[in-house]
């Protein structure tokens, strides 16, 4: 994929995390700025994107198609990959009956059932160290990872899976292994969140109350994008006058409204001390390739300047 | 072709019993779930409809606070009611506690009270039967096991937790049955002589329970034995509840009604839902697009306005860009309508200028997807 960078060539943010997990309410935007994001960085360094999201949207949205035993190349510096809990589990399961005959009968059939129901939150956390592995690697070759993340609920859950192991198994390999999971999530320099909202009302709420659980659990948060800005067009008093052009005028207003949401949107999030940074509204019949690259150089920007 | 269908045609919410709202998350099916229950009830009818996690508005909305777990009547001040029917009209509402429902199943169905209280202090209950995913979906269908078999209720109208998958809920019973089943039971809660008769498949699940204990240090084989143990008397009754619940879910008077919005990967999802209930046999009575853009003006209005030149420029600029997220849309919804399956049928349900607050805008929503 090709594109023109605008942005000014300076170094990256000397202190942005390894990591960076995107999330956010449903429907925020959450994998077109996780792809965005990860192509943006790929200018400056080899990214890695992955996609935790099931249905692959922000893989697709870089025309990717990874599956879950192999990264998909997009560019020369950036890849992506696919992780889910379900795979993760495969291979644990895989690491411990090694005969694959039976292993692979046993994910087939309903045991794998029980044993998942059985180990509450064990996919979630062999999720974690999963990341934290590639987070490793990532330090090791000086790589970004960008994480789609699911929505917001079932992230916090999942961030929140390896201080919970901590507690439930008081001392032996698993306390240090959530142990360790645990201290890379509370890592500033290795991991941070993310949040993407969207100027309405129910969105930027849940990113508020969510930027004050990361703050309880202490983990990082660089900041939120607010996604789908429009541009402003009218003047104050402007649509005064237009009485006789009924809904004009109310497609007018739908405008200012917008517009005056994402200010309001803007000021909420940085009174609750989030750095913001406002991605535009694309009035655009088509959203794919050209579009995540618009996004892509307002993100390099944003990336340099910060 | 998408106008046309919905002009044509809607829900007839008076020929069902059961509508069960189905969709990934934040697409609007806890509002959308209102809407019908309050049109329903101002047409005369009986309503319920459980919610699972709804917006603070939508419980004000709705005269409930956060921990109404037992259906309470909702006041329907501002709506409409058809005056023949008053007498009958009445709505209730609940929110889904999925913790509390489990704990009540339990308390009603445990052979004895050592038996309630092994299963309730037991680890694995206690981690199960918190947030943890599959439990939320299995306790909404008990709960609306028991609020369908009330004679005194025309309608129950059912929103479901937000899933990734369309089977996620519909297919709950059958995880939790798996889990509790018979076999489980004897396989996690024998002593190891007697392992001889289990296939390899289900001594591997053994293997990796203990080979997780070892590495862990967790026990959690034996808690999973006594957890399993726990319910060994009342499996019965779950499979039981678990085969009606199915039955209803298939019955004809039952509406299943997926709901999604129009963002091109939204209906990406609808669709991939679509497909995963039509495998497993379920029909799909209408797919709901929530939020979706109302038609748009002329553009030739703005240019017989009389107005300053520079504000008609806007004005045309402004209509040319909402122009573009309508063809975006209609694209999108053009895909839907390809993987629509036959007898069901697409309606849309345009985008409210604020938040739905009140009754009167829940009326107003689920009005538009009703027969008139």
């Amino acid at each position: 994929m090709s594109r023109t960078s605008t942005s000014p060539r300076r170094t990256a943010q000397p202190n942005l995390p390894r990591v960076l997990f995107v999330t956010g309410k449903g429907g925020s935007g959450k994998s077109t700025v996780a792809a965005a994001l990860a192509l943006a960085l790929s200018d400056k360094k080899r990214t890695t994107l992955a996609d935790l999201d099931g249905h692959l949207a922000a893989a697709n949205l870089l025309g990717s198609m990874p599956n879950d035993e192999e990264p998909a190349r997009v560019s020369e510096k950036l890849e992506v990959i696919a992780l889910s809990q379900r795979t993760e589990l495969t291979s644990f399961i895989r690491r411990i009956v090694p005969i694959a005959a039976i292993s692979n009968r046993m994910l087939r059939s309903r045991t794998f059932g029980y044993v998942t129901a059985a180990l509450p939150g064990l996919e979630a956390f062999l999720l974690i160290e999963r990341l934290r592995m590639i987070a490793g690697d990532a330090a090791l070759h000086d790589r970004f990872l960008v994480v789609d993340a699911p929505a917001t609920g079932t992230a916090l859950e999942l961030l929140a899976v390896a201080g919970g192991l901590q507690g439930l198994a008081p001392a032996g390999t698993l306390n240090r292994l959530a142990g360790e999971a645990q201290a890379f999530l509370l890592d500033p320099d290795r991991f941070a969140v993310l949040l993407t909202v969207t100027p309405e009302e129910l969105a930027l709420r849940e990113a508020i109350e969510t930027a004050a659980k990361l703050r309880d659990g202490r983990i990082r948060i660089v900041g939120a994008i607010l996604n789908r800005v429009p541009e402003a067009l009218f003047e104050k008093d402007e649509l005064d006058s237009l009485d006789a052009l009924g809904t004009h005028r109310s497609l007018a207003q739908k405008r200012v409204a917008e517009r005056a949401a994402a200010s309001t949107a803007r000021a909420l999030l940085e009174r609750a001390g989030m750095t913001t940074l406002e991605l535009p509204m694309l009035y655009r019949a088509a959203f794919d390739e050209g579009e995540i690259s618009m996004l892509a150089n307002k993100l390099s920007g944003w990336l340099m300047a910060s | 072709m998408v106008d046309g269908i919905v002009k044509r045609r809607g829900i007839d919410l008076n020929s069902y019993r059961l509508v069960v709202c189905l969709g990934p998350g934040g697409v609007g099916k806890t509002t959308v779930s209102a809407a019908l229950a309050v049109t329903s009830a101002s047409g005369g009818r009986a309503v319920d409809v459980m919610t699972v996690d709804p917006a603070p508005r939508l419980l004000d909305a709705l005269g409930l606070d956060a921990d109404a777990s037992e259906p309470r009547t909702v006041a329907l001040d501002g709506v409409r009611i058809r005056s023949a029917a008053a007498k009958r009209a009445r709505l209730r509402a609940l929110k889904l506690d999925p913790k509390q429902t489990f704990d009540t199943i339990v308390g009603r169905y445990a052979p004895s009270a050592a038996a309630r209280e092994a299963i309730l202090s037991n680890r694995i209950y206690r981690n199960l039967s918190g947030a943890l995913a599959g439990v939320g979906d299995y306790m909404a269908m008990e709960k609306l096991l028991e609020l369908a078999s009330d004679s005194a209720t025309d309608m129950v109208v059912l929103d479901t937790p937000p899933a990734a998958e369309a089977l996620d809920f519909l297919d709950a019973p059958r995880r939790l049955l798996e889990l509790l089943s018979s076999r489980a039971v004897t396989l996690l809660g024998a002593p190891a002589g007697l392992l001889r008769q289990f296939r390899l498949v289900d001594l591997a699940a053994r293997a990796v329970l203990s080979a997780f204990d070892r590495v862990t240090g967790l026990n959690l084989l034996r808690d999973v034995q006594g957890f399993v143990r726990g319910f060994e008397g009342m499996y019965e009754g779950f499979a039981e509840r678990a085969k009606r619940a199915d039955a209803l879910l298939r019955a004809p008077d039952t509406a299943i009604v997926l709901v999604t919005t129009p963002e091109t990967a939204r209906i990406a999802q609808a669709r991939e839902f679509l497909d995963a209930l039509g495998k497993a046999g379920l029909s799909v009575s209408a797919v709901v697009v929530n939020r979706a853009m109302p038609p748009l003006p002329d553009a030739r209005e703005i240019t017989a306005a009389k107005i300053p030149p520079a504000l008609k420029q806007k004005l045309k600029r402004n209509l040319a860009d909402y122009a573009a997220l309508k063809e975006r849309e209609t694209r999108s919804l053009d895909a839907l309508s390809e993987a629509l399956p036959s007898g069901a049928q697409l309606l849309l349900s345009p985008e409210l200028d604020h938040e739905p607050k009140t009754l009167a805008d829940l009326a107003s929503i689920g009005t538009s997807l009703r027969i008139a």
